[in-house]
């Protein structure tokens, strides 16, 4: 094992990678192994440690892969290279919010 | 086979702690609770804000909780104070439950001995004879197969679901091999992890109570008619790069393993199946509540994966902090015990670290302090609820 600077945890599967480094700044080139094979993605942000990289294309709706099972899905479309966070995905999962609105109820 | 050296208890049961509790059965006892053991070498107190107008289902909840953590084998004896008469909660009912484990029980009600002052006095003497006792046992020789290991983690990043949590899910995995069982809670961290549960689960019927009891949790979420962002991911989890409930679910459902689960138990229950595996324990995610919990469950000792840096510590349960950061190992290793960067920094396989979370946690048991315990950092204590106070 060697130190990534990005890691993607299901290689065939997840749409995302792992920043392991304090230095990901917008524009640079970073490597990401993809089963075997040396992607060479730029990055159009500043990404901090421990944070998320699309290594994919992503298109609103479309749902966000890691550990080879949904994270939950994409509010925008975000392309290779995007900071992943917050701000463009959204959990599925206890969202009261969404009952709510389903129920038609006005909370 | 490794052992391991503790306390023998009456019910057979082994303590990694030889505790004197010092114990408030209710909210209007925390002051003469806290005089008694600020007196008593070594004697550990249980505050809370509990025991009193809380509901009927919550009131047992308070009681199991205090109960369990009374039964834990790291205590050796217990003095329970109480200041009038609450259903549950209260010294006779509650030294009853307790003393079904064998180990002295003292009650004191602080209106029967003539108040505050008084009860100091009583509950104090009793608590110095009990520690003396107490003082007289020795560590005897155990094994794996007599360990409850709790599993825990908050202030969670994205390192831990690649590092600290799959490593004690090997470290779990190992104590199951020897025999041992540890226990997975924090149910509403869970959601989104359903399928690799299931997929451990010993039997069809268990697969299906893992999803039930998620789902029922998540249920009671979904009435509150609330945007689970906000409150899940923390904030703490966000900066540390984890953007939904989901992503941080599959990362903290790693610390079982792959043992298989053996069953999943309600809050605050002693897990007594001795089958070796892994337990759920339907808890809270806040982690002073959970880890109050598996406690209250009767685990000796913890590992509490934290990516992003702890303070909590439970004050019964040896809590053993570890952490794959390396920022955070810098920024907070006075109340953290393991430093296991090098996972990612590649110096590390993942099942290196396991042993190395395995050997922390057999010196840990046998009685090496952790860094929490020798500053007093007691900061993991909750009770969990569901209802109104009334």
């Amino acid at each position: 094992m060697t130190t990534k600077i990005a890691w993607v945890v299901d290689e065939a599967k997840d749409n995302v990678a792992n920043i392991l480094s304090n230095d990901v700044k917008k524009d640079m080139v970073i490597p990401v192994t993809v089963k075997g094979e040396e992607l060479q993605i730029k990055v159009s942000a500043d990404i901090p440690y421990g944070h998320k990289v699309a290594i994919k294309p992503i298109k609103a709706g479309d749902t966000i892969i890691k550990y080879g099972l949904s994270i939950g899905r994409a509010i925008a479309d975000i392309a290779v290279g995007e900071h992943v966070h917050i701000h463009n995905i959204e959990p599925l999962r206890g969202r009261g919010d969404l009952a709510a609105k389903e129920k038609g109820c006005v909370c | 086979m490794t052992k391991w050296y503790g306390y023998y208890r009456p019910d057979g049961q082994v303590g990694a702690r030889n505790y004197c509790l010092i114990l408030s059965a209710t909210v209007y006892a925390n002051s003469v609770v806290e005089r008694v053991a600020n007196t008593i070498e070594g004697a550990i107190p249980i505050t809370h804000d509990l025991g009193r107008c809380q509901t009927v289902s919550d009131l047992k909840l308070t009681f199991d909780i205090l109960c369990g953590l009374a039964k834990n084998p790291n205590v050796g004896a217990v003095v329970i104070i109480d200041h009038f008469r609450e259903a549950y909660c209260n010294i006779d009912e509650m030294g009853e439950e307790i003393a079904k484990s064998g180990k002295p029980v003292y009650g004191v009600n602080i209106r029967e001995v003539g108040g505050a002052i008084e009860a100091t006095a009583v509950a104090t003497r009793q608590a110095m004879y009990l520690t003396q006792e107490l003082s007289k046992m020795k560590r005897e020789e155990a094994d794996i197969s007599q360990f409850l290991l709790g599993l825990n983690c908050g202030t969670s990043d994205t390192t831990q679901g690649l590092s600290a949590n799959p490593a004690l899910g090997f470290c779990s995995d190992r104590i199951v091999r020897e025999g041992g069982r540890s226990i997975l809670a924090e149910f509403p961290e869970l959601m989104g992890a359903e399928e690799w549960l299931t997929s451990k689960a010993v039997s069809p019927q268990i697969a299906q109570k893992i999803v039930d009891e998620i789902a029922s949790y998540e249920q009671k979420i979904l009435a509150t008619g609330e945007d689970i962002r906000g409150s899940q991911p923390t904030g703490d989890n966000i900066v540390g790069g984890l953007s939904t409930i989901e992503e941080k679910s599959l990362g903290g459902a790693k610390k079982s393993g792959s043992a298989p689960i053996i069953d999943v138990i309600s809050n605050g229950q002693p897990v007594l199946n001795k089958t070796p595996g892994v337990y759920l324990m339907n808890t809270p995610g806040h982690g002073a509540e959970s880890i109050t919990s598996i406690a209250a469950g009767g685990a000796q000792a913890m590992v509490f994966c934290t990516g992003g840096g702890h303070t909590i510590a439970q004050p019964i349960m040896p809590t053993i902090k570890v952490t794959g950061n390396a920022n955070s190992w810098r920024q907070m290793k006075d109340t953290m015990d393991l430093d296991l960067s090098g996972i990612l920094a590649g110096e590390i396989t993942l099942e290196q670290a396991g042993d190395l979370i395995y050997n922390e946690l057999v010196e840990v048991l046998s009685g090496k302090l952790t860094k929490c315990e020798i500053l007093k950092e007691r900061s993991g204590f909750g009770i969990s609820r569901a209802g109104l106070s009334i």
